[in-house]
């Protein structure tokens, strides 16, 4: 996978701090799993967290290590944090960003609820709630999708295929990193279907009139 | 015979290494912090693991408290993180982090989990709580450590504009997006400022290597 996009160092600084909802995470978990570069950077940005950690003044506690080991492993209730974590161990290989996302969604991908959103294009929402909406978007090729802006940051990792905008190409990997002072207009590549994992803070905002009015029944 | 070169020469004979090889060698805490988490990951040592506890906890504990836990939420998170550091040690790579950055995301992974689960209830705060509380030991050992001061002097490094970014995110927990609403800054402006505090505290980690 030649990855050429990547998504801003905030991202990772955020990722690294567990500062992100679960859709951001999701999309930047499965882009880490495929990324060396930006599993490195974000090793840096562990390893700062690391040092200003240790640097905090010291408190002491009343726990006793003897005491704790003897307390066997209540921790392995854990909830799974992070879903895809595991995977990341295979940086550097090439991942199968589907296979992947469809790991994390227990199904196929096309068994997932997609609806038609005219000209090519098809969307299936997985999340929304009052900050986040989570979806995938699939494309046939040479869709052009709707102009629009943003009220808010949005990350679309490609899983298949590939599209234009402003003169760049996203490929399998690459994260479109886009936030409210983008005006975006991605058009899928000639070469076949394109299907994006996007996480957007806020709604869309259309150009088009068509698009605003669709915008309610495919909730996005 | 007048001054300059002769006195150099006979210092010269008499110490045939550099001056700072005298030192005491200073042993670095973080490889130290390592080979500890080694020792427990590859032979099950109980010392190994009281040793960790010692350098780690007070500071864990001093972290969680400054990211806004009170002491009693910050010692069962620390208690939490500690377990997992014993029973995951298994899991631990030292080609891929030293041991205080795998526990430094084991507490972020616990934090993750605490916010999602958007549960406060702590169970049982005085579980692991030992009988004889203070031990003497651990407190001296960690305050002898905490001169090292090494992370301060990385951030000082930084104009304060970018360390101010930093220490909202690590500090105070904050994604980008409520750091730009809390300082009242476009979302680029504090890309830009993340992105090149990045650039010079990977010339820094690439120096220290």
């Amino acid at each position: 996978m030649n990855i050429t996009h990547h998504p801003d160092t905030v991202w990772l600084v955020d990722y690294a701090c567990g500062t992100l909802s679960r859709g951001f995470d999701l999309v930047m978990a499965a882009h880490l799993a495929a990324c060396p570069q930006c599993a490195r950077e974000l090793g840096r940005a562990e390893r700062l967290g690391a040092e200003l950690m240790m640097d905090s003044i010291p408190v002491a506690v009343t726990t006793r290590p003897t005491a704790l080991r003897e307390a066997g492993s209540p921790v392995s209730a854990w909830t799974q944090s992070r879903p895809l974590n595991g995977l990341a161990s295979a940086n550097g290989n090439p991942v199968d960003l589907q296979t992947l996302v469809a790991q994390y969604l227990e199904c196929g991908i096309s068994a997932l609820p997609w609806r038609s959103a005219g000209r090519g294009l098809s969307i299936a929402k997985l999340r929304a709630t009052q900050h986040e909406r989570v979806w995938l978007l699939r494309a046939a090729a040479g869709t052009v999708l709707p102009r629009h802006t943003h009220s808010g940051s949005e990350l679309t990792l490609v899983l298949k295929g590939a599209f234009f905008n402003c003169d760049r190409i996203y490929a399998a990997g690459d994260v479109e990193d886009a936030d409210e002072t983008t005006d975006h207009q991605p058009v899928v590549t000639n070469e076949g279907e394109c299907i994006c994992l996007a996480v957007t803070e806020g709604p869309l905002r259309f150009r088009a009139l068509l698009p605003r009015l669709a915008q309610g029944y495919l909730g996005i | 015979m007048t001054d300059t070169t002769e006195p150099i020469a006979d210092r010269a004979n008499v110490l045939p290494f550099p001056a700072d090889g005298l030192r005491e060698p200073e042993v670095d805490p973080a490889a130290r912090e390592t080979e500890l988490l080694l020792r427990l990951r590859d032979f099950r040592d109980e010392a190994a693991f009281a040793q960790l506890f010692a350098c780690f906890a007070p500071k864990v504990q001093g972290y969680l408290q400054r990211t806004g836990l009170d002491p009693a939420d910050a010692e069962n998170v620390l208690q939490d993180i500690m377990i997992a550091v014993w029973n995951k040690a298994h899991q631990f790579d030292a080609t891929r982090a030293s041991a205080r950055t795998w526990i430094f995301s084991m507490a972020r992974n616990r934090l993750i989990d605490l916010k999602r689960a958007e549960r406060r209830e702590f169970v049982a705060l005085e579980r692991y709580v030992g009988e004889t509380a203070g031990d003497a030991i651990y407190e001296e050992d960690l305050y002898a450590r905490a001169a090292g001061q090494k992370s301060v002097a990385l951030l000082s490094q930084l104009p304060e504009a970018q360390a101010r970014v930093l220490v909202m995110a690590y500090v105070e927990g904050k994604s980008h997006r409520e750091i730009a609403r809390e300082l009242n800054l476009p979302i680029g402006t504090v890309k830009s400022r993340a992105r090149l505090a990045f650039q010079r505290i990977r010339g820094i980690f690439e120096a220290a290597n």
